[in-house]
């Protein structure tokens, strides 16, 4: 079945109404992975943007149709984790879920996020990476790109500053707990995004499984509503969020251009960036370069 | 003491509500049906699915649309045009 | 028929919490509490328990999992100490505001600075205020009942609270005592099954846990939640009773009061010191002096009505803190007693001491000195000074 018939086969777990931004891709990626996840399903969604648009709360109308709660921002993988070995002893199948954006994985839900991949906790990790704290305004995360405007990285009235450090490599560092399935994602590749949460639940019954997707934020980063999409499959396309996935170690190019394009028509999409100098931007392409090289490598291994 | 709640933890649905998130719109995506090769993709990329597969063809319902415009932006073949919601703004 | 075993407090409470056969337990090991997360692990790799472990990376995880366990329906135990309780500080406030019934062993260690790995019941006092039951044993018998009445009371329905039961560490965490073990059978029929119905994550019948919440509703669960703090003394005392008829033993509910019976100068503890309090009543009842002694087995709720009634014909009264209370120039207790005191406008001169501080010994001697200052305090109608042992 494609992937248009197989969604629209598919029950919404999220009433509509929720008050994410418009055009919000995260809204988008939360409703396509709860379609494929399922009735059997519990999922988690910490302090962060989609903590506070109003899925987090049932009452057979409103919110979200399957069993979800709060975790607090830094413990989402070990109340799952303590979710999913309930289950597990008394031997019921149910996805254990964890819908968490890139400051309750990659700052301050690493230590717990680490320990469950580690130990083996049958878990699905879903990162929606916006790259900061969006819903108070967009701060600095470990995920911001370098030279990122944000609330706390301001950059001055001559125009220099914004974050001053390149973003933390979270899909590769999980790829490196040598987890069953680790898989990279972006909203403007739908059907790949429903074949990877399909492996992530298979692979969730050996260990776990951890998708991060990266959502453009339009509000924070200063995107026009309709770009939505495009940006973010800008991003694929300029290498900057290349799709790979890894199974059981082995690496897995997803989508690889003849050509990639460079990396500025990315960055020229979005105010964040507009401070940016030819050096800077040099050096964000740069990065990219490296990382994406040694992806290649380790694709070939 | 009286109390509201009939839950002794906070479980339910208390506090949340399903927004009119149609009220949001300024602009309405409007589907021009001889020009869609029902790709999809307007289906696919819709944030609040409020787009729907029918047997023969997509339909946009209207009640939570926010008016984003990706389905008309990722069209490949512009049938969908964003048309102005004048009649909202007249009124607001 | 119950075992006699020597056992360690550590061993006493991993034993009660295995008598109780918790569906899922998650330990971090941390001195002086470290083995009872082995002896756990010992006793799942032997089959002798069928709870899922979880070898934990930090308490704050210890904490979550067993919060996502006892809301996922199963019943859950953990232990910790001084700093892992500070750890988890986030998720053990959630653990109660949540209401869930979750069973935890302190092994009281003084809290940092200086660094010390020694007894202290600071850890647990300063989270007093989070919304759990504690209870303090004074020995290793008292360890493994309570730990296992523990289950009862918290999955009790008047009250589904997390409760601590906390005991001295190396005092009793170390040191050997005899034991009796009760028989599983009987432990089963006495706690049955937990089944929540208030809160559960399950497919089956979905609910959502945490909604964004508005302060009125907040103050409801608040209100709530105080109201089966007080419940508990209640279901506290009721299952001391069953227990005795049980397995033969009691411990009087939420106060033990020991030779009180026309005492005038009464000394009160919490924890293992209470057995040196005991043999320094008895000390100066030989010499004529009508002392006795309250041990503050509850702490949290406070049994405000038990303390009042024990020291309604008291002509002075002190209290032996094994803690601190920054802003105050006492220990937590005495305030706690004073404000209990209070209600029933009790208003006695009183001695606060602090002692045993970082695994400091508090002698029998000490506390005879402690009835003597008591006994002054109520000769010169006047209260004392805050007393430091052994500074």
């Amino acid at each position: 079945m494609n992937t248009v018939d197989k969604l629209a086969s598919l029950k919404d777990m999220i009433s509509p109404g929720i008050s994410a931004c418009t055009g919000c891709n995260v809204e988008l990626t939360l409703r396509t992975c709860m379609k494929v996840l399922g009735p059997d399903t519990i999922y988690a969604v910490p302090p962060g943007c989609m903590g506070g648009v109003g899925v987090v709360g049932w009452d057979t109308q409103s919110g979200s149709h399957i069993p979800v709660f709060f975790p607090l921002l830094d413990n989402v993988a070990s109340m799952l984790a303590g979710i999913k070995l309930h289950y597990e002893r008394i031997g019921r199948k149910v996805n254990v879920v964890a819908f968490a954006g890139d400051g309750a994985t990659t700052d301050a839900g690493m230590q717990c996020l680490s320990g469950a991949a580690e130990r083996g906790d049958k878990l699905i990790y879903i990162c929606y990476d916006n790259e900061g704290y969006m819903n108070t305004g967009y701060q600095r995360s470990s995920a911001t790109t370098k030279y990122s405007w944000t609330s706390t990285t301001p950059v001055s009235d001559a125009g220099s500053g914004g974050k001053r450090q390149h973003r933390k490599d979270f899909p590769m560092i999980m790829a490196m707990h040598d987890i069953p399935y680790m898989a990279t994602c972006s909203p403007a590749f739908i059907p790949d995004m429903v074949a990877k949460l399909e492996k992530a639940m298979e692979a969730s019954e050996r260990g776990l499984a951890y998708l991060h997707v990266h959502n453009p934020c339009l509000t924070g980063w200063g995107i026009r509503p309709e770009l939505s999409i495009e940006v973010s499959r800008l991003a694929v396309e300029t290498n900057f969020f290349p799709l790979y996935e890894v199974i059981d170690g082995t690496f897995v190019i997803n989508k690889e251009y003849k050509e990639a394009k460079p990396v500025e028509e990315y960055i020229k999409q979005m105010k964040k960036f507009r401070h940016l100098s030819a050096e800077e931007i040099a050096d964000i392409q740069g990065f990219v370069d490296q990382k994406w090289n040694r992806l290649k490598q380790l694709a070939a291994l | 003491m009286e109390l509201k709640s009939k839950y002794i933890v906070p479980v339910g649905a208390d506090g949340i509500h399903i927004l009119n998130t149609g009220d949001w719109r300024t602009q309405r995506p409007v589907l021009d049906e001889t020009k869609c090769i029902r790709c999809g993709r307007c289906f696919l990329y819709c944030p609040v699915n409020s787009i729907r597969k029918t047997e023969k063809a997509f339909v946009i319902s209207y009640d939570y649309c926010k008016g984003c415009g990706i389905c008309a932006h990722e069209c490949p073949k512009e049938a969908i045009e964003m048309v102005a919601e004048e009649e909202k703004a007249c009124r607001n | 028929m119950q075992k006699l075993d020597i056992l360690n407090g550590n061993k006493a409470a991993a034993i009660g919490a295995a008598l109780a056969r918790p569906a899922v337990i998650a330990a971090y090991p941390i001195t002086p509490q470290t083995p009872v997360v082995e002896y756990l692990t010992e006793f799942a790799a032997n089959g002798e328990i069928d709870a899922a472990m979880s070898e934990v990376e930090s308490e704050l995880s210890a904490m979550s999992v067993v919060t996502g366990a006892s809301l996922a329906g199963a019943r859950t135990f953990t232990a910790t100490a001084s700093q892992g309780l500070a750890l988890m500080y986030e998720p053990y406030f959630r653990a109660s505001t949540l209401r869930l019934p979750i069973v935890m062993a302190v092994v009281n260690r003084e809290m940092i600075s200086p660094q010390s790995v020694w007894g202290g019941q600071q850890d647990s006092m300063s989270v007093r205020d989070a919304g759990w039951l504690q209870m303090y044993a004074e020995d290793n018998q008292e360890i493994l009942d309570m730990v296992v009445q523990a289950f009862k009371i918290a999955e009790d329905e008047r009250v589904l609270l997390p409760i601590n039961i906390c005991f001295d560490g190396f005092y009793l965490s170390h040191m050997t005592e005899r034991v009796l073990i009760p028989e599983q059978e009987k432990v089963d029929e006495f706690l049955g099954v937990y089944q929540p119905k208030h809160i559960l994550l399950d497919p089956q019948k979905p609910m959502a846990v945490d909604p964004l919440t508005n302060g009125g509703l907040l103050m409801e669960y608040r209100y709530r939640h105080l109201q089966a703090q007080q419940a508990a003394i209640e279901v506290l005392e009721e299952t001391d009773k069953l227990y005795g008829q049980a397995f033969g033993r009691t411990y009087g509910g939420a106060i033990e009061q020991y030779r009180m019976e026309d005492a005038e100068y009464v000394l009160i503890t919490t924890g293992s010191m209470s057995g040196a309090a005991k043999e320094a009543v008895d000390i100066q009842r030989n010499r004529g002096i009508k002392a006795g002694l309250v041990r503050m087995r509850l702490l949290r709720p406070f049994p405000q009505k038990q303390v009042c009634a024990a020291l309604k014909k008291a002509k002075a009264f002190g209290v032996v803190d094994k803690n601190v209370s920054f802003g105050w120039n006492t220990g937590i207790v005495y305030q706690e007693v004073k404000s209990a005191l209070y209600e029933e406008h009790l208003c006695i001169p009183s001695v606060p001491v602090i002692g045993g501080l970082g695994g400091e010994d508090i002698s029998i001697r000490m506390m005879e000195e402690c009835i003597d200052a008591i006994k002054k305090a109520a000769d010169e109608q006047k209260s004392s000074e805050t007393i430091w042992l052994t500074v």
